[in-house]
C-alpha cells in the first residue's frame, strides 16, 4: 500500500493525468466532428454507434497511449538511475506490482472519464432514450481490461529497457496493427486486438442507401474465446513482466 | 558557420551510435505496405486505379497518423540525451553556435524523413510488382515522394521545438499521434494546407494520389512553418538558461 502510494506522489507534478486527458480530448474532439449535425436516423441509433465509435477510436490510439503511460511512469526510475536504491527498501516485485496497479487505476478513472465525456455528447446531440446501462457498463468493464493487458505489456517493455524508444515504438506498431486488423476481422487473439474483439456493436453499411446500421453483437464461440483471451493476456503480460523486472540486474 | 554545422551533424551521429532508431522507420512502413497490399488484393473490384489505388492503400494511415508520431519519436531521441542529467550544459557550452546546434539536429531529422520517405516509395515498387501490375509507377510519384519530404520536414521542426521544450521522451510522441489524428478532420474540412502535421499527407497525396495539390500554398506553407518552429527552436535555445 506504501508503494502504491509513493508511486502516486512520485507522479504528482509529472501531469501523467494532463497527459491522458489531452489525447482524450482529441478523442472528443473527433467525436464532436463525426457526429456534426446528427440526421434522424443517427439519432435513433446514437447510443449505439457512440460505442461503436469509441472502439475504433482506442483500437487506433489506445496502443500508443498505453506506452505513452507506461513510459511516464517508468521512465522516471531509469531517469533517476534509483532501481537499485529502491530495490534495497522494499522488494522488485512490489515495486512492479506498485506501477502496474497505480496504472490500471488510472486506466480506470481515463475510461470512466471518456465514457462519461461521450454520454454527455450523446445527450447533448440529442439521441433518443438513454444509453443502455447493462451494455455501457459491460463495455466499460472490457475496455479496462483489454486495455489494461496492453498497458502491462508496454509497462515490462518500459520497465526492461531503459531507452524508451524501443516500448514506444512497440506502442506505434501496437497502434498500426489495431487498425489494421480490423480490417480483417472482427475479432483478434493478438493482444492489439482487445478492444476489436471486446467491441459490443457492430456496424453494417448499405451501399445503395449510404446508412449505417448498428445493432448488438452476438458473439460466436470463437469470438467469446478472444474476448477471454483479453483476461489471459493480462495475467500472461503481468506474470512476464514481473518476472523479467525482479530477475533484471539493476 | 558551415563547418560548425557539419561539426554538429558529426557530433550528432555519435549521440546516435549503434542505437536503433532507424529500425521504427524500416519496420511500420513494412507492415503499412503488406496491408496495404493484402487490402488492395482484397478490393481489386473497388480499387481500379491499379498504381493510384495501390498508393493510397500503402500510405493512408501510415501518412495520417503513424508517420507524425514516428517523427516525433525520432526527435524525441534527439533531444533524449541533453534532457538526461546535466547535459544542457555541455551541450550549450559547446564551442559552435545555438543555429548550429540546432541545424545539426535538424538535419538529421531531415535525413531520416528522405530514407524513410524512399523506403515507402521502394515498398511501394515492390509490391506493385508482386501484385502484377504492369508497367513501373506512375511518374507523380517522384512529385509526391519530393512533396511528402517537404512536409515531413515541417513536422521534424514542429517536434523538435516540442521535444526541445518537454522533457519527457513520451509526451511529444503523444502530440505528434494527436497532431496527425486531428490533421485527419482538419484535412477532411478543406484546411490541410494550412495545418503543419496534414502538410506531409497532403504532399504524399495520401488519401487521393489523383488529387491536384495547389503546389504554391502548399510550398509557401511549407517554408512558413519550417521558419516559424525554427526561429521558435532556435530562440528558446538562445535563451535556454
Amino acid at each position: 500500500m506504501k508503494t502504491l502510494q509513493l508511486e502516486f506522489y512520485k507522479i504528482k507534478r509529472r501531469k501523467v493525468w494532463l497527459t491522458m486527458f489531452a489525447l482524450l480530448s482529441v478523442q472528443l474532439l473527433w467525436g464532436l466532428w463525426a457526429f456534426r449535425n446528427p440526421k434522424d436516423w443517427e439519432l435513433e441509433s446514437g447510443w449505439l454507434s457512440l460505442l461503436h465509435l469509441l472502439s475504433l477510436l482506442d483500437g487506433i490510439m489506445v496502443p500508443t497511449m498505453m506506452s505513452v503511460l507506461a513510459s511516464r511512469l517508468a521512465d522516471i526510475e531509469h531517469k533517476g538511475n534509483t532501481y537499485k536504491q529502491l530495490e534495497t527498501l522494499r522488494s522488485a516485485g512490489s515495486l512492479y506490482h506498485a506501477k502496474a496497479v497505480c496504472g490500471s487505476m488510472i486506466i480506470m478513472l481515463m475510461f470512466a472519464a471518456q465514457f462519461a465525456f461521450f454520454i454527455l455528447l450523446g445527450y447533448h446531440l440529442g439521441y433518443e432514450g438513454n444509453p443502455d446501462v447493462k451494455y455501457y457498463l459491460l463495455s466499460y468493464g472490457l475496455k479496462v481490461a483489454s486495455n489494461i493487458s496492453l498497458f502491462l505489456l508496454q509497462l515490462a517493455l518500459s520497465m526492461v529497457f531503459a531507452n524508451q524508444m524501443i516500448p514506444l515504438v512497440a506502442g506505434l506498431g501496437g497502434s498500426m496493427a489495431a487498425l489494421l486488423l480490423m480490417f480483417v476481422s472482427t475479432y483478434s487473439f493478438l493482444p492489439w486486438g482487445g478492444n476489436l474483439s471486446a467491441s459490443l456493436v457492430r456496424s453494417e453499411w448499405d451501399e445503395v442507401s449510404r446508412i449505417s446500421t448498428y445493432c448488438y453483437r452476438t458473439f460466436s464461440p470463437l469470438e467469446t474465446a478472444a474476448v477471454v483471451c483479453i483476461f489471459v493476456w493480462i495475467a500472461v503480460f503481468y506474470a512476464a513482466g514481473r518476472i523479467l523486472f525482479t530477475r533484471r540486474e539493476v | 558557420m558551415h563547418l560548425s554545422i557539419l561539426k554538429t551533424i558529426k557530433s550528432e551521429r555519435l549521440k546516435l551510435r549503434r542505437s536503433p532508431v532507424w529500425l521504427a522507420f524500416f519496420i511500420l512502413p513494412i507492415i503499412s505496405a503488406f496491408f496495404g497490399t493484402f487490402n488492395y488484393m482484397s478490393n481489386q473490384g473497388v480499387l481500379k486505379s491499379e498504381w493510384y489505388s495501390l498508393w493510397s492503400q500503402h500510405t493512408l494511415f501510415l501518412c495520417y497518423i503513424f508517420m507524425p508520431a514516428l517523427i516525433g519519436t525520432y526527435c524525441s531521441y534527439l533531444w533524449r540525451l541533453e534532457h538526461m542529467r546535466n547535459n544542457w550544459n555541455s551541450f550549450l557550452t559547446a564551442p559552435v553556435s545555438r543555429t548550429s546546434l540546432y541545424m545539426g539536429k535538424l538535419t538529421l531529422a531531415i535525413a531520416m524523413v528522405i530514407a524513410g520517405n524512399a523506403w515507402i516509395l521502394l515498398l511501394y515498387y515492390l509490391c506493385g510488382k508482386l501484385c502484377g501490375l504492369p508497367g513501373l509507377p506512375p511518374e507523380e510519384a517522384i512529385g509526391w515522394f519530393a512533396c511528402g519530404i517537404l512536409g515531413g520536414i515541417v513536422i521534424c521542426c514542429v517536434q523538435l521545438a516540442v521535444s526541445m521544450m518537454i522533457r519527457s521522451f513520451a509526451i511529444p510522441i503523444g502530440i505528434g499521434l494527436a497532431g496527425g489524428i486531428g490533421g485527419l478532420m482538419i484535412t477532411n474540412k478543406g484546411w490541410g494546407l494550412y495545418y503543419p502535421y496534414s502538410l506531409y499527407c497532403m504532399g504524399m497525396r495520401a488519401n487521393n494520389p489523383q488529387m491536384e495539390l495547389d503546389i504554391l500554398t502548399f510550398i509557401v506553407g511549407s517554408i512558413f512553418y519550417i521558419l516559424l518552429f525554427s526561429v521558435v527552436s532556435v530562440v528558446c535555445l538562445r535563451r535556454h538558461e
